[in-house]
């Protein structure tokens, strides 16, 4: 009995010790999850409905499941699957994100510090954001490829890096709003750039020049291709010239055993025949940018552009009209509505940053437009809500930022939408994140009302099958 | 229960607000009480926030308290009178001459600067305004560490009234061309400008100019001696124009006439103090040096010279080294006094140039500067040899309080000898 | 998908001649207090009755709503209306400045308020000197300034201090004070014999002890505006007997700010939010109070902070800021909770007019 009553004081004390200190993510556990209303994706919620993770992934969603023997049961009135927030700065430091000499296969993932700024993760996995898009360069022309990550800190690298390319970013024009600004991250003061206020001569080209490094890599992607195809040429010629030197494979013996005889008479060295089928085909120089353009052209790699200004956003649509497979998602976007139609028409999301900042009016887009989701909807364009990428500390504060967006005209069901399976799917992580079905990660939240309402509170939030957050702490 | 830093006594710090003063016997192998009377393996013991009893009389055990703190090497808290633990907002720029200004209206008790003098060592310092005037205000003597109030922790109010020579005051003004814009354009442009100001405020003062000026006051004080002037001077010629500014007011008749003839002068930041040594001396002059420089120049080009308190102490002048507000690691005051120990001075005469000599020259030296009985306990604890390079300070007593604790990461460094 | 259903469509358009009476879900009257399924009766601009079983007069228009009613908003702190005119640079000391004569009260940017639901606002000279004038409560419509002036501000913040002219310190400030409050006559003299309260800027924690202090000395009463860590030295604000003015908190505050500020409302110190409108956006207001929720902060009181708090701190108590009898008929229809910042000010109603309409998205 004494012993009993000493084993429970231990595992409290260290229970709490780790929640506290949070220097070892809690375990992964098999844990069903009963909920009045289940968000599968939004649109479809199960009512009195059940989640049974284990190992880190969700294995059943449905009404009627029983929790297996040892499993943790977590209950509460709503579940949808963790918070995307797909414009993020948790994790990169100051200078990583002023960093304007990115070329495009430089990594994010390289500069993200899975220690770093550890109490804000904390605060965002309370707020029910699990992962986040974080993205070096926020300023540059080209930031170079971008990164999905989850917030847990103290993760293991395979499991805290959803994904290590999930975008390719550049900017058109003015993307910065505003001053440099000193960004408070809990260790001192970070500066990160502020508008790096280009003149107009300056901005007009700068959509240009994405188009002509989209060009670069789409003739990149050509001479591999037509490489590829001079191999296959290649290879088909030297099949037939097999078959040609088998036929005539005695002829050739007794011609090249005189052949060696002459030579050894003339006291000189025998050379062997050559056939122009000798020589293959030479691939193009690897170069490690035009890859990853190669890929964005060929839309196996999203591209997201920082633009606001309908000038640029103009030019950006004409010069990427002809790459068909191109996956183009507009971010910032603060004069997108006026391109709507082609917009939908291509379907382009726009990544928008719904931050009460600046004058209510716009009468530039310094001022923010709390309403542009909402009448970016209307228009039928796809909308995604991020924090700005700017300020590490805003991230916990994604679900306001959806809020004012809703207040301003976006409707709940598309507000969710943008930030989970929406922000999924444009990051290439949908297999993985994004909503409640059987054999994705188990990335979910808990709440005690709706998702979104500002007034719910996050009960538990589950990452990758671990109980990160509980009501007690 | 002896306290090696227990994690017991951390956890204290962070639950109470306001910790109070505690009884400690401080079991140490060397008591520098800075009186002349060293102890080894001898005893501290503070009570009611003051020390109780200094003693080697191993008697005194059953006295002991529940708080022992056992370190190699306990010196008095060192007293800083040269810190700027004040920024701009310390000094009205307005006006040349502003002598009742105090500056305790702008120091913050919430500025991180008060935890790294307390880290160091330091214990008492006097904060000045900064020097863009030529007569700042009243400086005011301060503990490092306390409740987080300047009130609470004001050893004495209005000790110093604080002023400068030399290049600061008329750094960055300029004559006015046509009309002037701002008042940097009739504030002092040269040297003559500044010593001009001094002596028209002492001028002023005995011949009563200035009856409606709220600075008044403050002025007679100091003139009677009952407020003492801390002057600034880097260079040779400054320190000589101070030292005769002081020796006109006590030969001329307009200030015996006003009963106003006996100011009491310490030249702050005296770095050529050495070029002419005498002539301190003569006048009876005390002197606060500036951190030494790395590089022989210091501000205003000023040349310090490694032998310079040990060549006025041997004449007789009272020195006291500072840290002049710096924030470098390499240049705060117990670094200065191993620096002064290099250039000539003995471990006692150093002690004393960083804690009862500047102590005597704020007037507290009748509650810190030394270790004894009855004088507030602020403590300073080392891990070896005070000033000596490895020797570091393992924790900081004020008035009874462990206000810093360094034991946590050099717990292996204070074991037991 | 989408249901866009339009409030504009089936709120009835408001005659505003005649008497109007409001059901709503929820009335939120104030003090907590909640009344279900319950009417407002407003004619000449005033709340004429509140219940759940008052009668409706003949010929009153009746307005359904399926939402939460609310008093309107109250801003702290903003220059809305009086951009550009509300520092006077050439001189230390402007006491006599009323920030009331200058605002524009028909003003552009007070559509945005209004659309915010903010149907109050005090709009305060910038921190320039040790005064930059007096304050003033004006109505976000209607052309209709409520008191003024309603504070004396004092500069206690290196805000105030200039790099070349008087005063550059604290010190210089400090005096200047003194030498202020030995004027006889005037605001400031109104301020000494606790007519009129005091707006304190302040920015560090030091800057409240030493505003706190003098206001001892002074024996004055007021707020504190600007210090976003005053909770820190919450238990002298609460000896001085003062209120706090929250300045406008922004996405991603930190933590730390966040429990400064339940820490004021842990020892009952009255609260208000500033907003520095045109600076910050209008839902700034009601952001900062979600903000402070989220960390902790207790509902109710976030609420009140909102609205009669806020007007007692701008001694308009009598006026605004509760549904009450009497009172001015600035009414806010609210889509939802109001604390939920998906809710959406779906009416809004100054004096009993509509000033505000907005449609609502589900």
């Amino acid at each position: 009995m004494h012993f009993n009553v000493g084993w429970l004081a231990l595992s409290l004390c260290t229970g709490s010790a780790g929640a506290e200190a949070g220097a070892t993510p809690p375990a992964r556990e098999t844990i069903l999850v009963r909920a009045d209303h289940v968000i599968v994706r939004p649109g479809l919620v199960l009512e009195g409905a059940q989640v049974l993770v284990r190992d880190g992934r969700i294995v059943a969603v449905g009404t009627g499941l029983e929790a297996p023997e040892g499993a943790r049961v977590v209950q509460g009135a709503w579940v949808c699957a963790g918070l995307i927030d797909p414009w993020s700065a948790l994790g990169l430091a100051g200078d990583a994100l002023a960093e304007t000499n990115a070329t495009p296969a430089t990594r994010s993932v390289d500069g993200f510090d899975p220690y770093n700024m550890d109490h804000l993760r904390r605060e965002a996995l309370r707020a029910g954001v699990t992962s986040a898009r974080v993205q070096l360069g926020s300023a540059a022309r080209i930031g170079g490829l971008g990164t999905v990550v989850r917030l847990v800190p103290g993760l293991a690298r395979e499991e805290t890096i959803i994904s290590d390319a999930s975008n390719l970013w550049m900017t058109a024009g003015l993307t910065q709003s505003g001053p440099a600004q000193f960004v408070e991250t809990g260790e001192g003061f970070t500066m990160v750039e502020g508008g790096r206020v280009q003149d107009p001569f300056e901005r007009a080209d700068s959509a240009d020049r994405i188009v002509s490094a989209l060009q670069a890599g789409k003739n990149y992607l050509i001479a591999k291709n037509e490489h590829r195809h001079e191999l296959e040429d290649w290879a088909k010629k030297m099949a037939e010239k097999d078959v040609e030197l088998d036929k005539e494979f005695k002829k050739a013996k007794k011609e090249r055993e005189k052949g060696q005889k002459d030579a050894e008479e003339k006291d000189k060295k025998y050379e062997e025949k050559k056939y122009k089928e000798d020589k293959k085909p030479q691939p193009p120089r690897f170069d490690e940018d035009n890859e990853v353009l190669s890929n964005a052209i060929d839309g196996r790699l999203p591209l997201l552009v920082g633009a606001e200004r309908s000038a640029e956003i103009r030019a950006l649509l004409a010069g990427t009209a002809p790459h068909g497979r191109l996956r183009l998602v507009l971010a910032g976007g603060s004069e997108a509505v006026n391109h709507a139609r082609e917009l939908v028409e291509r379907r382009i999301p726009v990544l928008v940053w719904p931050t009460p900042l600046g004058r209510s009016r716009p009468d530039e887009f310094e001022s923010h437009d709390l309403s542009l989701a909402g009448r970016l909807s209307r228009e039928g364009v796809q909308v995604l809500l991020g924090s700005g990428g700017r300020d590490p500390s805003a991230t916990r504060d994604l679900p306001l930022l959806v809020g004012l967006a809703i207040a301003h005209g976006l409707s709940r069901d598309d507000a969710l939408e943008a930030v989970t399976i929406g922000a999924a799917r444009a990051l290439d992580v949908a297999d993985r994140l994004g909503s409640v079905e059987a054999g994705k990660d188990a990335d979910l939240i808990v709440l005690d009302g709706p998702p979104l309402e500002t007034t719910s509170h996050v009960l538990f939030t589950i990452s990758s099958g671990r109980v990160v957050v509980t009501p007690e702490g | 229960m002896i306290a090696f830093l227990t994690p017991f006594l951390a956890l204290a710090a962070i639950q109470t607000q306001e910790p109070e003063a505690r009884a400690w016997t401080i079991q140490a192998e060397r008591v520098y009480t800075g009186t002349g009377r060293n102890m080894e393996k001898a005893l501290v013991l503070v009570r009611g926030g003051q020390v109780s009893a200094v003693t080697a009389n191993a008697d005194e055990e059953k006295e002991r308290t529940e708080d022992v703190l056992r370190v190699y090497a306990v010196t008095a808290g060192l007293v800083d009178a040269g810190v700027r633990v004040t920024n701009w907002t310390s000094v009205e720029q307005s006006n040349e001459v502003t002598p009742n200004l105090r500056v305790a209206d702008a120091l913050d008790p919430f500025a991180l600067e008060w935890d790294r003098l307390l880290r160091t060592g330091v214990t008492t310092v006097l904060a000045s305004p900064l020097d863009r005037n030529v007569i700042g205000g009243l400086s005011v003597v301060l503990k490092t560490a306390g409740p987080e109030s300047i009130a609470a922790r004001t050893v004495k109010a209005d000790a110093v009234l604080r002023g400068s020579m030399g290049g600061d005051p008329s750094a960055g003004n300029h004559p006015a061309f046509g009309r002037p814009t701002d008042f940097y354009s009739r504030r002092p442009t040269t040297r003559m400008g500044v010593e001009w100001e001094w002596r028209k405020a002492f001028f002023d003062t005995a011949l009563g100019h200035n009856e409606s000026d709220p600075g008044r006051a403050t002025l007679v004080a100091a003139l009677q001696g009952k407020l003492p002037i801390f002057i600034q001077a880097w260079t040779t010629q400054d320190i000589r124009t101070a030292v005769f500014l002081r020796e006109e007011v006590q030969t001329r008749p307009e200030f015996a006439a006003a009963g106003m003839n006996t100011p009491r002068f310490v030249i702050d930041a005296a770095a050529e103090a050495w070029k002419e040594p005498q002539l301190l001396a003569r006048s009876r002059t005390a002197v606060i040096l500036p951190p030494f420089p790395a590089a022989g120049r210091t501000r205003e080009n000023a040349f310090m010279a490694w032998n310079v308190a040990k060549v006025l102490k041997d004449l007789g002048v009272p020195v006291a080294l500072s840290s002049h507000g710096s924030a470098d690691m390499e240049q705060r005051l117990s670094v200065q006094a191993g620096y002064a120990m290099a250039g000539g001075l003995t471990f006692e005469e150093a002690l004393a140039a960083v804690t009862s000599i500047p102590a005597m020259l704020l007037g507290v030296q009748d509650r810190v500067g030394t270790i004894e009985v009855g004088k507030d306990a602020d403590l300073v604890l080392w891990s070896g040899e005070p000033f000596q390079p490895g020797a570091r300070v393992v924790g900081t007593i004020v008035d009874g309080v462990l206000r810093y604790e360094g034991w946590t990461a050099v717990q292996g460094a204070t074991a037991e000898r | 998908m989408l249901s866009i259903l339009l409030a504009l469509a089936a709120a009835p358009a408001l005659q505003n001649d005649g008497p109007l009476a409001i059901r709503a879900k929820a009335v939120w009257t104030g003090g907590g207090k909640v009344l279900e399924n319950a009417v407002v009766i407003v004619d000449n601009g005033r709340i004429q009755a509140v219940g759940a079983d008052v009668a409706i007069p003949d010929g009153a228009e009746l307005i359904e709503h399926d939402g939460v009613l609310t008093a309107g908003l109250i801003a702290l702190h903003g220059a809305t209306g009086a951009v550009g005119e509300t520092r006077d640079g050439t001189r230390p000391a402007l006491p006599e400045g009323r920030v009331g004569l200058a605002v524009d009260a028909r003003h552009l940017d007070f559509e945005a308020l209004r659309e915010a639901g903010i149907t109050c606002i005090l709009v305060t000279p910038d921190p320039a000197g040790i005064t930059g004038g007096t304050t003033a409560v004006v109505k976000t419509a209607g052309h209709t300034v409520l008191r003024d002036p309603a504070h004396l501000s004092l500069v206690f913040s290196a805000e105030g201090l200039s790099g070349n002219t008087t005063p550059t310190s604290t010190s210089g400030a400090l005096a200047l004070m003194q030498n202020l409050f030995a004027e006889p006559r005037g605001v400031v003299a109104e301020a000494r014999a606790g007519k009129l309260p005091c707006l304190f800027e302040v920015r560090e924690r030091e800057d409240v002890r030493r505003a706190i202090a003098f206001a001892k000395d002074k024996k004055l009463t007021g707020a504190l505006h600007g210090a976003a860590l005053a909770g820190e030295v919450a238990g002298d604000i609460k000896a001085a007997g003062l209120s706090v003015i929250v300045p406008a908190l922004s996405i991603g505050t930190p933590k730390r700010t966040l429990d400064a500020v339940i820490r004021l409302q842990k020892e009952e110190i009255p609260l208000g939010f500033g907003l520095d409108t045109p600076w910050n956006h209008a839902e700034a207001l009601r952001l900062s109070a979600v903000l402070c929720v989220r960390a902790g902060l207790d509902r109710q009181a976030a609420w009140e902070a909102l609205t009669a708090g806020a007007a007692r701190i701008a001694g308009v108590e009598a006026r605004v800021g509760r549904i009450e009898r009497g009172l001015d008929a600035d009414l806010v229809l609210w889509s939802g909770d109001p604390l939920d910042l998906g809710s959406v000010a779906q009416t809004v109603l100054v004096g009993g007019k509509s000033v505000a309409q907005k449609e609502s998205v589900r």
